[in-house]
């Protein structure tokens, strides 16, 4: 496809969503091991929800993706109150906010959106790369994609294709990683070996976006 | 579970509305959502201080929202985070043109909800700053990291005073943060408290058992053993706090010694008197002691012990009074 439209948007994250709702127990089952077990929860909920807060805020934000975006991933942040809910909120926020005034989504948008995402992951978590979480999925995929859009007519197929790419890198070099946050830290050994649940979840969430532009 | 309750999902909810319909002349909530709750009166041209946290610390956190004190507090569930969009709504209604000032315990949801709120205000330029409670010593060795217990009553104290007296935002926020800088808190736990919707204790303590360092919402302290005489808990908290948090021989301290919730007044008085006599040994002068429920863990059994460490200033903030639905001090 050679870019998403406006409304379309909302169809790009149901992708999203309903790839949540399929990894639902395999992410609880991870996060049960090394942090509080609700991780498949919150994403489900907070993503399946997601194109039905965009469609409603789809009449005021006028065409604008990036306003259309920031509403709804305030919206989520009501309804996932946890602290992955609200990094995922601030991801979708932070990547409209970088989309202000777009009524399409080519491959440069797409980067620009990850990019996005990726700083509002940072910003919220006050994490940095390499302390075993989701943004150790997510920077590698957002720098991938804004390598790939240094070509400015670059589709959004590359683009994504890149981005997953890195995601499912970032998850292995988990594995070694040693963990700074939440319950993980406290069993850190617990955690030798084995991929970042955030970090999976980071990448299913560049998975669910690429079932859509690769499969549409 | 034994909880005078009707259903475990209207627990929140219907504490509420007990809430309103008896204090109505007090406090109201905003835009129609009950856990957005705000003072019923507004003064202009006053710092607006807005809290929150989760429920099951009452009279932590709304009960510290009236006069003297702050203007709002963002109602989470049982031990959750509000959420952005509620404290969001509450600045709304209680900023009063000169700023708001966020005050709350320092966990990571919380963090985040109101850092987020901190966004959303950005969007209709109200000025935000916040300031996080940290006063829980034995929770962690680093300042920043430990969690924020009951001496964030000193905070709400100092900020609500100043706030009170015509303080802008940047003087509002220094009081607060002078009585940070002056408050330890040490803690322990007898007995543990039921979450509604879990339905079964969050951990467990032999009969003989207590737990030092034990947090509001039954985090792991620094030791469970055989339960000692209040003598012997007040010296070993008074250690702890006064390595951390050195107070001079010719000093002077506010003490606030407070039950989680299942630990009768009786009680605290015994371990009130126990840790006053360990300070005056120690040539420390006490200005006022504070002794009740100022933040509890539901039906937890322990106590928790705050030293504030004073200069004039903190003094004044500490004498100046304040009327809530459930603080009063003329």
């Amino acid at each position: 496809m050679e870019k998403i439209l406006f409304e379309q948007v909302p169809e790009l994250f149901e992708a999203v969503g309903a790839l949540f709702v399929e990894k639902k127990e395999e992410l609880c089952e991870m996060d049960a091991k090394l942090g509080d077990g609700d991780l498949g929860l919150t994403m489900s909920k907070g993503y399946a929800a997601l194109p039905d807060l965009m469609r409603a805020e789809a009449e005021g934000a006028a065409g604008d993706i990036g306003k259309m975006l920031m509403k709804a991933g305030m919206k989520m942040s009501s309804l996932v109150p946890s602290t992955m809910g609200f990094l995922m909120s601030t991801g979708v926020m932070e990547g409209g906010k970088a989309l202000k005034g777009r009524c399409e989504l080519d491959g440069a948008a797409l980067a620009a959106y990850l990019k996005g995402f990726a700083a509002g992951i940072r910003k919220r978590g006050k994490c940095e790369a390499g302390q075993r979480t989701i943004y150790d999925a997510i920077l590698p995929a957002s720098q991938a994609a804004e390598a790939a859009a240094a070509d400015p007519a670059v589709s959004l197929e590359t683009v994504i294709r890149a981005a997953l790419e890195a995601a499912q890198k970032g998850v292995e070099a988990t594995r070694d990683m040693v963990p700074v946050f939440g319950k993980a830290a406290v069993h850190a050994e617990k955690s030798k070996g084995v991929a970042d649940q955030g970090a999976v979840a980071g990448y299913y969430k560049i998975l669910g976006l690429s079932n859509y532009i690769l499969n549409s | 579970m034994k909880k005078i309750i009707n259903a475990p999902e209207t627990y929140v909810e219907d504490m509420l509305k007990g809430i309103y319909a008896a204090h109505g002349d007090q406090v109201k909530y905003a835009g129609g959502d009950l856990r957005c709750y705000c003072r019923a009166d507004k003064k202009p041209g006053k710092v607006a201080i807005i809290t929150g946290g989760g429920t099951g610390h009452l009279p932590l956190f709304l009960g510290y929202v009236g006069d003297g004190l702050i203007d709002g507090c963002g109602v989470g569930g049982v031990f959750q985070s509000p959420s952005p969009e509620q404290i969001y709504n509450i600045a709304k209604e209680v900023e009063a043109g000169a700023g708001v000032l966020y005050l709350y315990g320092n966990y990571t949801g919380d963090i985040m909800t109101f850092d987020m709120a901190t966004d959303l205000c950005d969007m209709d330029d109200i000025e935000c700053r916040s300031i996080v409670g940290a006063d829980d010593v034995n929770s962690h060795a680093n300042p920043d990291t430990r969690r924020g217990v009951a001496g964030i009553y000193f905070m709400f104290k100092a900020a609500g005073a100043k706030a009170d007296q015509g303080g802008d935002l940047d003087a509002v926020l220094a009081a607060a943060q002078l009585a940070k800088d002056n408050t330890r808190t040490v803690g322990f736990a007898l007995t543990p408290c039921i979450i509604p919707e879990v339905g079964h204790p969050n951990f467990e303590l032999k009969e003989n058992e207590m737990a030092m360092g034990m947090g509001i919402h039954g985090e792991p302290g620094v030791w469970n053993g055989p339960l000692k005489t209040s003598r012997e808990i007040a010296e070993e908290s008074l250690d702890t706090l006064l390595k951390d948090m050195p107070v001079a021989p010719d000093g002077e301290v506010a003490l606030l010694i407070n039950g989680l919730g299942a630990t009768s007044v009786e009680e605290l008085y015994i371990l009130s008197n126990d840790v006053t006599e360990l300070l005056k040994s120690r040539g420390i002068g006490i200005y006022r002691t504070i002794v009740g429920e100022y933040a509890t863990s539901m039906e937890m059994a322990g106590a928790s012990i705050s030293v504030c460490r004073l200069n004039e200033e903190l003094k004044g903030y500490l004498d100046y009074p304040v009327n809530t639905p459930f603080i009063c001090q003329k």
